[in-house]
């Protein structure tokens, strides 16, 4: 903990970015902790905007004590927010009109950006530009790294086998489109990420090319603190909070494998299913052909079938475009929040050896080192930020899968409804008396 | 036939005719919708004729199915499975029924009937027999003889060509009909007394006739193309339908899967552990009504199945008239060939061959009495011939009308029955459509509550 009484934040203004010092910025003075707004020499590079430096909607001073933690509480204040729909909301985001563009080299297909915003952070109030997936790729590998501490929302997968898929048919532009679309979304809603330098860049910058060369400025501070916290260290336990997330996120991500293989089973169940389908309904036609009073129903059996195909069809390729690629993100999803939850154990385990080895040295007296502090600083942000973020994705997490799942049973209505309606139109047909020839 | 089992309504309805094998035969038949009235409600005729074995109207049934060994023709032990046939007259017209015969018959009786039928008969389309062996089978069901549902199906079809039997203003008039379902024992020896084995035409001859007949009605040569085609697409329907229940059946059943892990999910869930639970629940049930729905379709199958077995007694009726006409065309020729010798004799040309001729010529030539002797052979034949062609031409004559009476009566049947499977058909997809939204519905309001 920092030396220093708590303080309350100052009340912040519009600001420029750069002026802000993050809480785990690593100066070596121990007032490092609190709203110092006298930028020190090393801290003059942009860095992303921390917990603490959040601009408040209301521009007001937050109450509550002013240290680590509290940038937690600042967070349910926010959190708060969010539930109000769209009416606190600043930033807007969409992803849509896909474009192919062939060039001599590659093939490769861009998407539109547009960007809406009245926060302080945009010079303009409205945005488009032009990305391709590379570019997504490039800003979620940013945000991880300057962001360390945050889960980052997964990217549909990047590589898909060639011939089997076509990368460029509108079904599977169009799936990724809405995956694209999503993944902003949720950068977009996250009280911090959406604040991200990186972010911001990529929503705005003409040339984003540009901005890739000078990458490794935008780095932050607490980037670079999380990066130099590598291996070394062994956790001798993980405490039981965050214990138990991981282990939810193994049963979770076993289940949700489990149900993508039936999903995917069920699916090659119905097209073999189909296959049948296509060859049984003619044969009623063929057979119609050697009738006379039976010919029109047996005509009609046939082109019932045919309908109840084409309704089976129409299941079959909306699972597919709709069901199983949001299951797969989230379980590219949990596979990145294990390893956050790694990387917390890191700084974890880092503190506890520090501070072992301080106790060790029985020189010290009860005054414990700058640099373990800062350590404890480090691992504490790391908790909370983690913590809140668990919270907001379980809720999330709650909201998709209950869109998901009842989209599905709603497709499976849609189909038997479809061949409800087809099988109960030729009855009358099936029931009419001929009249004698 | 709608659903199992059938209605055992069946009033019998007897019409004022003979059966045409027996030797005091009649030559009309009655034919139309009031001899295929024993299938609608109706009061019954009290017209009755000494053939009539029916005084009063009766239900057959047959209600039981049971294993037994015994020994067969070889001495050798065998398992085969006895159908019990009841029998009920109908006393008052309120449906009062006594039941007046019961007794166990197995297949092989039922085939021995049925081929007597076909050999005394031959004008008549005769019903069918449920198939001797599963065939068209989806994997699940089994084509072993012994198997519970194949007997239980077994019985309906049995049941059903008695019926039919029973029903045909002709047929249900037999002597040997009304024994099989009166005489237990001795029931065979009576039939094979009738010597009916032999009166059948060989498949040989048949064959033969086929290829051979150079004026058939049109009408028959065009019933026959259209059984082969009838034969031919049921077939292909049948066997498709058998891989469509095969593969409904495997969606329907990987689904169950969903239910045991949503099961396992809602373990690790707080808020969304009840809504996935009873949501896979749903799973389960949607899972297990597969069962149910395929079992239904059998029946609609087995009503197709009929009518595949229809057609080859269509044709066989079109095969006796080739064989007929086959028959009338040799003894026509036959005579004319006749007539020529003996105008050849008569006026010392000789224009055809034969070996008498021949011979006369190397041997020397015949006497005139010897000559005369001979026309007067061949004219006596001639006379002869010439009465077998009339009655020949007569018999064509009698059996193409009545056939074509029956068979126009087979027609309504078929177009009757056919368009009843088909409206049954639908209305079981139409159930198997509303379980699969109320499943859903169910699973969908169960999601909502995650």
């Amino acid at each position: 903990m920092s030396g220093g009484p708590p303080k309350a934040l100052p009340s912040t203004g519009p600001h420029s970015l750069r002026d802000m010092p993050h809480p785990l910025a690593g100066s070596s003075s121990e007032e490092a902790v609190g709203g110092d707004s006298t930028p020190s020499p090393d801290l003059l590079t942009a860095r992303s905007f921390g917990d603490k430096d959040l601009i408040l909607p209301n521009g007001g001073t937050p109450a509550g004590p002013a240290s680590p933690a509290s940038s937690s509480s600042l967070l349910n204040r926010l959190q708060l927010d969010d539930d109000i729909d769209g009416e606190t909301r600043d930033l807007f985001v969409t992803v849509d009109d896909p474009k192919k563009h062939v060039c001599t080299m590659e093939t490769y297909i861009t998407y539109r950006i547009t960007t809406k915003s009245t926060r302080v952070e945009f010079d303009l109030p409205e945005y488009s530009v032009r990305r391709r997936y590379q570019d997504f790729d490039w800003l979620r590998n940013k945000l991880e790294e300057s962001q360390p501490t945050h889960l980052i929302p997964p990217l549909p997968e990047k590589f898909v086998v060639k011939g089997v898929v076509d990368r460029f048919s509108e079904e599977f532009v169009e799936t990724r489109r809405k995956a694209l679309d999503k993944f902003l979304k949720r950068i977009t809603d996250h009280p911090v990420l959406s604040f991200n330098e990186h972010f911001n860049v990529f929503l705005t910058a003409k040339d984003l090319n540009a901005h890739k060369k000078q990458g490794m400025a935008l780095l932050t501070r607490v980037g670079e603190s999380v990066k130099h916290v590598t291996g070394g260290y062994k956790l001798r336990s993980r405490p039981l909070e965050f214990a138990a997330i991981g282990e939810y996120l193994d049963t979770f991500a076993l289940k949700l494998g489990t149900i993508d293989r039936i999903a995917q089973r069920i699916i090659k169940e119905e097209i073999e299913y189909l296959v049948e389908l296509r060859e049984y309904g003619p044969v009623y036609s063929t057979w119609s052909a050697l009738e006379g009073e039976l010919a029109e129903p047996l005509e009609g059996v046939s082109a019932c079938i045919g309908n109840c195909s084409t309704a089976l069809e129409e299941l079959t390729e909306d699972m597919t475009e709709d069901f199983l690629p949001v299951l797969r993100e989230y379980i590219l999803y949990s596979d990145s929040m294990k390893s956050v939850l790694k990387k917390r154990d890191q700084v974890q385990a880092e503190y506890e050896a520090k501070l072992e080895a301080v106790a060790l040295r029985k020189e010290e007296r009860p005054k414990v080192p700058a640099d373990v502090e800062k350590c404890q600083d480090r691992m504490e942000c790391f908790n909370a930020d983690l913590k809140a973020d668990m919270e907001r994705w379980q809720n999330s997490k709650r909201q998709d899968f209950r869109q998901l799942l009842m989209g599905m049973a709603d497709k499976n209505i849609q189909y038997y409804e479809k061949c409800l309606m087809a099988w109960e139109s030729i009855i009358p047909l099936l029931q009419e008396k001929q009249e004698a020839k | 036939m709608e659903q199992a089992p059938p209605d055992p309504e069946r009033r019998l309805q007897p019409a004022p005719l003979e059966p045409l094998g027996h030797p005091d035969a009649g030559v009309e038949s009655v034919v139309g919708e009031e001899a295929e009235g024993a299938r609608d409600e109706g009061p019954g005729d009290g017209t009755m004729t000494e053939n009539n074995f029916w005084l009063k109207k009766i239900e057959i049934s047959v209600s039981e199915a049971e294993k037994r060994t015994g020994r067969n023709a070889m001495n050798m032990q065998e398992t085969y499975t006895a159908y019990l046939i009841e029998t009920r007259s109908v006393e008052h017209i309120d449906g009062q029924s006594v039941l007046t015969d019961s007794l166990w018959r197995r297949y092989s009786e039922f085939e021995l009937l049925r081929n007597y039928l076909l050999v005394y008969y031959p004008h008549i389309v005769v019903p069918p027999l449920p198939e001797k062996r599963a065939e068209f089978v989806w994997h699940k069901l089994s084509a072993d003889n012994m198997d519970p549902d194949f007997v239980e199906r077994r019985r309906i079809g049995l049941e059903n060509f008695l019926l039919r039997v029973a029903s045909h203003p002709i047929l249900c008039r037999d002597k040997i009909f009304y024994l099989f379902l009166t005489q237990e024992g001795n029931w065979k020896e009576t039939v094979n007394e009738t010597g009916f084995q032999l009166k059948a035409d060989s498949r040989l001859k048949a064959l033969n006739a086929t290829f051979r007949v150079k004026n058939p009605d049109k009408r028959f040569t065009e019933l026959k193309h259209y059984s082969d085609e009838l034969q031919s697409v049921i077939s292909h329907l049948l066997r498709v339908r058998a891989r469509v229940a095969d593969r409904l059946y495997g969606v329907y059943k990987v689904h169950g899967n969903y239910g045991r892990v949503f099961s396992e999910w809602s373990a690790i869930e707080k808020e969304m552990g009840d809504g996935l639970q009873s949501a896979g629940h749903h799973m389960d049930v949607y899972a297990s009504s597969i069962d149910d729905i395929l079992e239904d379709e059998e029946h609609y199958a087995d009503q197709l199945k009929e009518y595949l077995f229809y057609a080859e007694a269509l044709r066989a009726v079109c095969r006796k008239h080739e064989l007929m006409q086959y028959d009338l065309e040799m003894a026509a020729q036959d005579l004319a060939s006749k007539k020529q010798q003996c105008e050849e004799l008569a006026t010392g040309t000789v224009r055809t061959f034969s070996l008498k001729g021949m011979t006369t010529k190397l041997f020397g030539q015949e006497t005139p009495e010897q000559r005369e002797a001979r026309i007067k052979v061949l004219e006596e034949q001639i006379n002869e011939g010439e009465q077998q062609l009339k009655s020949k031409n007569q018999e064509g004559r009698e059996f193409v009308k009545n056939a074509w009476a029956d068979i126009e009566r087979f027609k309504e049947q078929k177009n009757h029955d056919l368009k009843e499977a088909l409206i049954s058909y639908a209305v079981m997809q139409i159930s198997m459509c509303k379980k699969g939204i109320q499943v859903w519905t169910n699973a969908k309001e169960c999601f909502s509550k995650m």
